[in-house]
């Protein structure tokens, strides 16, 4: 049987009430999916392929923490080392071409030690669709899919293809409590239309798409905050579906550059949709005042906005990609309220020689949702592929995380700030 | 006849020359036409399945996209299924040609793969197998020793790899 099997690996705490739904539906779907690979193998275009990718890590953390709020009289110092082994990630990969024109994909992610018994990690179809080709230059992509927002979004979760074990800050798993990547980037959308023209030696690429605003609005969960004055959310009587369908929806696109030989790539990219900013993550409710606490009540209509480069040349390669984030508020405006979040990533590589690869990266963060937060990630790494399917990572990353104070927002004078070091060990496998 | 005659040893020293420089211009041509047939024997030629259009370009840039995947359909429509060999000097000639290395292939099709564009080629031990999986495979492709090819009927050469032994 031809069955072409390859893994990568990854981290989330949460969702485990949803993994624990998923599980008996999501195993009797992989038990038919197998059954048909067995019966489809004897002709190559209809095979079922089943790939994927595992990583497991081994990481070790030393963690220093800050406060001091001068007119309270507050001033805290506290330190903190912790260490663990994790299976980070599991993705099973499931294609089909049904015919010349028709493609179906799916992608089945454990994270975190996934244990429905044990209440650990989480299971979560992370894409399912299908695509037709109607040229190069036309593709039709429907299903749950990652749509084209620069390039780190649609590999976000296959870290077998990356030389690192701690993804780029907003796309990490393990920071979901501090960044959610929502917050950041079109994490699923439902169609998109996409093409690449041939254009002398490149290729223009183009793509657009459509979806849901965000997963916050989809939730059962009343608003973690505020007055819920969403009459849709109030009439909610389907489960697990969007109740603001007719309100909030996403639209985005990328169009980008790519050399035939793929060596060099880059980008735009656009979106436009709703936050629900009574469930966002980062804002600290208890610490604002109840002007800025007000613009929480509220859906604001969001632009991301996003550009890309990649270049290789022979064994240097470099990726760099940022993001920044607008809200059109007038209160917010009013009231000299910052909404805006911006993200930069670069990463400088080398191959010393084939099997080996050192980088290094940067990364920083601006958050300014009811404080002015700042985040600094520096990394260095070196991943080791010992042969075409397993690869070993090395990686050390620290991690700066400064609250500053914001009158405008904050109910009292206030600064944090965060230092942690993180060692990675761990191995890369593709199944 | 001064060919046979230069077989046995003469005593006039000019007649010698003169049927000495005969021999070697022989020999040199006979061994020209000798590597000259060898060389075309183990030409690298690209070959598809005769279901592809004969109207499709196979230039270099052609060639390139196939191998990278970003071209996944034929001028007709239909699917083009990729062979490539594990090792040999067809595979290095191919990849030259091409102006990539196996390690940038590779990297590649694993995006292409993970993300759900298109099938990484099916990777080969033999020629003669992909001569005959090319043959049996509408819309395939796949690049061998031009002698490997034979007398295939369900195979069409489309290009060769200049430069090649």
């Amino acid at each position: 049987m031809i069955v072409s099997f390859q893994a990568t690996i990854r981290i989330r705490e949460s969702a485990c009430g949803f993994g624990r739904a998923l599980l008996v539906p999501s195993v009797a779907a992989l038990l038919l999916l197998l059954l048909h690979a067995d019966v489809l193998h004897a002709q190559e275009s209809d095979e079922l392929q089943l790939f994927g990718s595992m990583q497991t890590i081994f990481f070790h953390q030393d963690s220093r923490m800050t406060i001091d709020s001068p007119t309270e009289n507050i001033h805290f110092t506290g330190s903190e080392s912790r260490s663990t082994f994790a299976l980070q990630q599991m993705d099973l990969f499931f294609r089909k071409e049904m015919s010349d024109n028709f493609t179906a994909f799916v992608d089945l992610e454990f994270q975190l030690n996934y244990s429905s018994e044990k209440h650990w990690g989480s299971l979560s179809l992370q894409e399912a669709w299908m695509n037709y080709h109607v040229s190069d230059a036309l593709n039709i992509k429907t299903g749950l899919l990652y749509p084209a927002f620069n390039q780190l979004n649609e590999i976000k979760n296959r870290l077998a293809l990356q030389p690192y074990l701690f993804r780029p800050l907003i796309y990490e798993r393990l920071l979901s409590s501090k960044f959610l990547a929502e917050d950041f980037i079109p994490e699923h959308a439902f169609i998109q239309i996409s093409g690449m023209v041939p254009f002398g030696d490149f290729f223009a690429e183009y793509a657009v798409y459509t979806g849901n605003a965000e997963s916050s609005y989809i939730t059962q969960s009343a608003p973690s905050g505020g007055i819920d004055t969403d009459v849709n959310e109030n009439f909610e009587f389907l489960s697990g579906v969007d109740p603001t369908a007719i309100k909030f929806k996403l639209f985005g696109g990328r169009i980008g550059l790519q050399s035939r030989n793929e060596q060099l790539k880059c980008g735009l990219s656009v979106t436009h949709d709703y936050n629900n900013l009574r469930d966002s993550s980062a804002t600290p409710i208890h610490l604002v005042t109840s002007e800025a606490r007000s613009l929480f009540d509220k859906d604001a209509s969001r632009w991301r906005f996003g550009a890309d480069f990649s270049y290789r040349l022979g064994p240097a390669f470099i990726d760099a990609e940022m993001i920044q984030v607008l809200y059109d508020s007038k209160r917010a405006a009013e009231q000299k309220f910052e909404l805006e979040q911006s993200f930069l990533h670069t990463m400088v590589g080398y191959d010393i020689a084939y099997p080996l690869t050192v980088y290094g990266s940067l990364q920083w963060s601006d958050y300014t949702f009811g404080l002015d937060a700042d985040y600094f990630v520096y990394s260095a790494g070196a991943a080791y592929r010992i042969n075409s399917d397993i690869g070993a990572k090395a990686q050390v990353i620290v991690y700066e995380e400064t609250y500053k104070n914001d009158p405008q927002a904050l109910t009292i004078p206030y600064n944090q700030k965060v230092t942690i070091t993180f060692f990675f060990l761990g191995f890369s496998v593709l199944l | 006849m001064k060919w046979s005659s230069s077989l046995y040893f003469s005593d006039s020293a000019l007649y010698y020359d003169a049927s000495m420089k005969t021999h070697f211009f022989i020999a040199f041509l006979v061994t020209g036409i000798v590597l000259l047939t060898c060389s075309s024997l183990a030409q690298t030629v690209v070959i598809v399945n005769t279901s592809v259009p004969s109207s499709t370009s196979f230039d270099v840039d052609e060639l390139l996209d196939v191998y990278t995947l970003n071209k996944a359909h034929w001028e007709d429509g239909s699917r083009i299924t990729v062979f490539d060999l594990k090792r040999g000097k067809s595979k290095a000639a191919f990849y030259e040609y091409i102006g990539m290395s196996e390690e940038e292939l590779q990297r590649i099709w694993l995006r292409k793969q993970f993300t759900g564009r298109a099938r990484p080629p099916r990777s080969l031990s033999s020629e003669e197998e992909i001569v005959e999986r090319v043959g049996r495979t509408p819309g395939a492709i796949g690049y061998v020793q031009n002698q490997s090819v034979k007398n295939n009927r369900n195979v069409r050469v489309v290009a060769k790899i200049k430069g090649t032994k």
